[in-house]
């Protein structure tokens, strides 16, 4: 830790931001010293990313000021903070796919010779950087061939190039695998001891205290805890962001096998393909891997939402490979999706609407007939059961917050008591009180000897749930696991592509 | 109640509605013309009296076509064909009326069975078109319409035309194949069928489950698809749902006076923008739809007898229907961009 200096490099002081019906910032104090990566973390809806949308010139704040490097200033817009020399990388990258990295690096702030883009001049600066920072990537290559790990050094490079001192990072690693995330701190903590300046937003915290300096931790648009990293805990900063003391990382105990419930053999859709799978009734199967290895496709394959183009499907029996949506349902299957609110609700319909979908043809309705009072007192019994908080059943869904709305989505499922369910990533984006709630349940549903197949970015929560853990890297299953089997490390490997050769997942 | 009643003063319907007045009183003032009696006229044309009954009959086509565009709308798909079945389900009801040897009531009930047929049948064509061919319904309902409204011209002007007359029209029904109506006035049981429509659709929308998976996939099409709603057989249905109401609006103008099909009269008005205008104006809900419709129907009455009374052009009232549309499509852009203000800034 590089130790503080005179000046700040950025200071925040009593920034408050409303939005209609929120208060997202509540006089907010941040101090970020110049060569240390301070760490900004929080809840969903903590006001994180409002407060960085301010420092960054997106909003304007309604009460508060801003220093940079000592100086007061007031930013239009992100060009503004740019100039200034602050530099955001996006959790989506802003970058054109089908240009070059040298193209994009120098986007916007082109080396010109007689007026012209001076492409040789871009490549060398594109070279210079990169060796200068450690962030070894091919100028020539196409910013949409390379993998998330290296889009994101050239998002870095773009910021240097610009000459950002302070760089702020939203949700740096949710997109990397465990061995990218390492590199990428390795590069920030050379930024730092260069004396650039680094604010990472972000939920994890592993890579908190692995990689940051100091810590801010906000809570309900306050600040709720400044810590220096070396001297804290994640159960201390855990504690913060949710107000309460949380256990972290629970491993929780085996479940006992029966009967085979779904089987695949040979399964091939969109980026997947050779298969092989069985999940037992009371076992959870955790499919572990970085995203875009093919999961999603698995999952709507099964799901009845993409076709299967080869192999074979078996539901309790029944082959149910070419079955529509609607037949799986009926013969046993729920799913939770990934997308929340594209997928797995209506956000403009009310909370009672979205907990009928599935029940509304079955236990709601008889002959048709859709009772109102029938949907009202199943969902007034799914929130009570599964402890969503919601005014009332006739609130829009858009109305709660993510972890409610993914406990609305996961009680709806669970109450179909489907002998399968299937789960993508079932607490991504969701607070830490809630992530437990959503574990227990799903370990509840299994020990009631229902078969649960789990797909999740989160290895910590394949971990703890699942009873095996496979590997999916392009498309296929490279490795398989048993639960005490599967540690960290070697779990990141082979998610990276390094694994040893594929193993039978079927016992 | 109260929060209701407020909620429904604050939603964007009403102010639409306010600043089309507002705005249309502004254009009144321009052309030297005195807002209040204009509107007055209006009024008391569309509502009074004399108007009365030409509101209820124009209102009974404009109902019909608003249930018809509003059903598939509910789902979010959009039947731009209305036109084409609406005709279609008239010169079919005329051909059925003119040469089915039936005692009169059973041809009428067989005109009005046919003329939706023939709607229902366009329309699904228009579904099939999208199911199977994967053209947007926009633009196979929208350009399967024009066939249609010429070939049922081509009919009333050549093969079915009125030996003798000088007009684009089929001859006569026979004596007593109409419908029965109310008094003396032109309101026909047509208007008592499209209510019962009407009924129908806020039963089905409200009680349901076919129902509910239409708000469903109306709200968000991914959801419902999720959850197993078949999308081709949804929209195939409401299709035909909606070609079959288009169609007996046909019937019913043509089983009403004149008595038979005259090219062109049944477009001429408009219903079927109207109608889509009414719909979208209620955001398809069915009470909503059925009070739209009949707020366009005293617009399109009084409008013509602001015209006789006070010289205000009727065009005026047809500015104030665009007024209440932009205000409305300005309102369909505004929460969506509110929403994800709040999602970035969470």
């Amino acid at each position: 830790m590089t130790p503080p200096q005179a000046e700040p490099a950025v200071e925040l002081r009593g920034i408050t931001k409303r939005f209609p019906g929120t208060l997202a910032n509540d006089s907010v104090d941040l101090t970020v010293s110049a060569g240390e990566i301070h760490a900004l973390m929080g809840e969903n809806g903590a006001g994180k990313s409002t407060l960085m949308s301010v420092l960054y010139g997106m909003e304007r704040p309604d009460a508060g000021t801003i220093r940079v490097d000592g100086r007061e200033v007031s930013f239009a817009g992100p060009a503004g903070a740019m100039a200034a020399g602050l530099g955001m990388v996006h959790q989506n990258f802003k970058l054109f796919d089908s240009l070059t990295v040298a193209e994009n690096v120098v986007y916007a702030a082109e080396p010109r010779r007689f007026g012209l883009v001076d492409r040789a001049a871009a490549r060398r600066r594109v070279r210079e950087l990169a060796e200068e920072h450690g962030l070894a990537v091919d100028p020539d290559a196409r910013v949409g061939d390379l993998p998330v790990g290296l889009r994101q050094r050239v998002e870095i490079l773009k910021l240097l190039h610009r000459g950002a001192r302070t760089l702020i990072l939203d949700e740096p690693t949710a997109v990397l695998t465990p061995a990218e995330a390492d590199a990428l701190f390795a590069v920030l903590k050379s930024l730092a001891a260069q004396g650039r300046t680094v604010i990472l937003v972000t939920h994890k915290l592993r890579e908190v205290l692995e990689g940051s300096d100091r810590v801010t931790v906000l809570r309900d648009g306050r600040v709720v805890a400044r810590l220096v990293t070396a001297e804290t805990t994640a159960d201390e900063i855990a504690a913060a962001m949710t107000g309460r003391a949380v256990e972290l990382d629970r491993v929780h105990a085996p479940g006992t096998p029966g009967d085979v419930v779904l089987d695949l053999t040979g399964l091939a859709t969109d980026g997947v393909r050779d298969l092989e799978l069985a999940v037992r009734a009371g076992e959870i199967v955790g499919i572990a891997g970085v995203a875009g290895n093919g999961q999603s496709e698995l999952v709507e394959a099964l799901a009845g939402l993409r076709p299967v183009t080869a192999g074979r499907v078996a539901l309790r029996g029944r082959d149910i490979t070419h079955a529509s949506a609607t037949e799986r349902r009926a013969h046993g299957l729920a799913y939770v999706p990934e997308d929340r609110h594209a997928v797995g609700t209506a956000p403009a319909a009310s909370v009672a609407d979205n907990l009928a979908m599935g029940h509304h043809r079955t236990s709601l309705s008889s002959r048709g007939l859709l009772s109102p009072a029938a949907v009202r007192a199943h969902a007034r019994r799914l929130v009570e059961r599964f402890g969503i908080k919601a005014a009332t059943e006739e609130v829009p869904a858009s109305a709660l917050s993510g972890g409610n709305l993914q406990k609305l989505l996961i009680g709806r499922e669970l109450a179909h008591e489907a002998p399968l369910l299937l789960v993508e990533q079932p607490t991504r984006g969701v607070d830490i009180g809630a992530v437990q709630n959503i574990h227990d349940q799903l370990i509840a549903y299994r020990d009631a000897g229902h078969a649960v197949l789990l797909v999740s970015a989160e290895l910590s929560e394949i971990r703890g749930l699942a009873d095996r853990v496979l590997v999916m890297y392009e498309g296929r299953i490279t490795a398989t696991y048993q639960k005490d089997e599967a540690d960290e490390r070697s779990l990141g490997l082979a998610m990276a592509g390094g694994g040893t050769a594929p193993v039978e997942a079927v016992d | 109640m109260n929060n209701r009643i407020s909620g429904a003063l604050r939603s964007p319907v009403t102010f639409s509605v306010l600043a089309g007045v507002v705005i249309g009183a502004l254009f009144l003032l321009g052309t030297g013309a005195d807002p209040v009696t204009a509107y007055q006229a209006v009024l008391t044309g569309a509502l009074g009296a004399d108007g009365i009954g030409s509101t209820l009959s124009t209102g009974t086509s404009v109902l019909g076509m608003a249930l018809a565009l509003a059903i598939p709308l509910r789902a979010g798909l959009i039947n731009l064909g209305g036109d084409g079945q609406l005709v279609l389900g008239g010169i079919t009801a005329a051909v059925t009326g003119l040469y089915v040897p039936l005692p009169a009531p059973l041809a009428v009930t067989l005109a009005l069975l046919a003329g939706m047929a023939a709607g229902a049948a366009y329309a699904a064509l228009a579904a099939l078109c999208e199911n199977h061919l994967g053209v947007p319904l926009l633009v196979s309902s929208l350009l399967l319409s024009y066939p249609a409204v010429s070939l049922a011209s081509y009919l009333a002007r050549y093969p079915l035309k009125e030996p003798g007359s000088s007009l684009p029209q089929t001859r006569a029904l026979p004596e007593g194949v109409a419908l029965p109506a109310f008094g003396d006035s032109t309101v026909t049981v047509g208007l008592v069928l499209v209510l019962l429509a009407a009924a129908g659709y806020w039963f089905t929308d409200r009680r349901t489950a076919f129902g509910y998976e239409i708000r469903m996939t109306g709200l968000n099409p991914r959801f419902s698809a999720y959850a197993g709603v078949e999308r081709r057989g949804l929209t195939l249905k409401l299709m035909a749902v909606s070609g079959a109401l288009s169609g007996l609006v046909g019937a019913i103008g043509v089983l009403s006076f004149p008595y038979r099909f005259v090219d062109g009269s049944l477009t001429a008005p408009g219903y079927t923008w109207t109608g889509l205008t009414a719909a979208l104006l209620a955001a398809a809900a069915p009470l909503g739809t059925v009070i739209a419709s009949l707020f366009f129907a005293v617009l399109q009455v009084g409008g013509l007898a602001m015209e006789r009374t006070t010289e205000v052009p009727r065009e005026l009232t047809q500015v104030l229907q665009a007024i209440v549309i932009v205000f409305l499509a300005a309102r369909l852009r505004f929460p969506s961009r509110l929403w994800r203000r709040r999602k970035e800034a969470v």
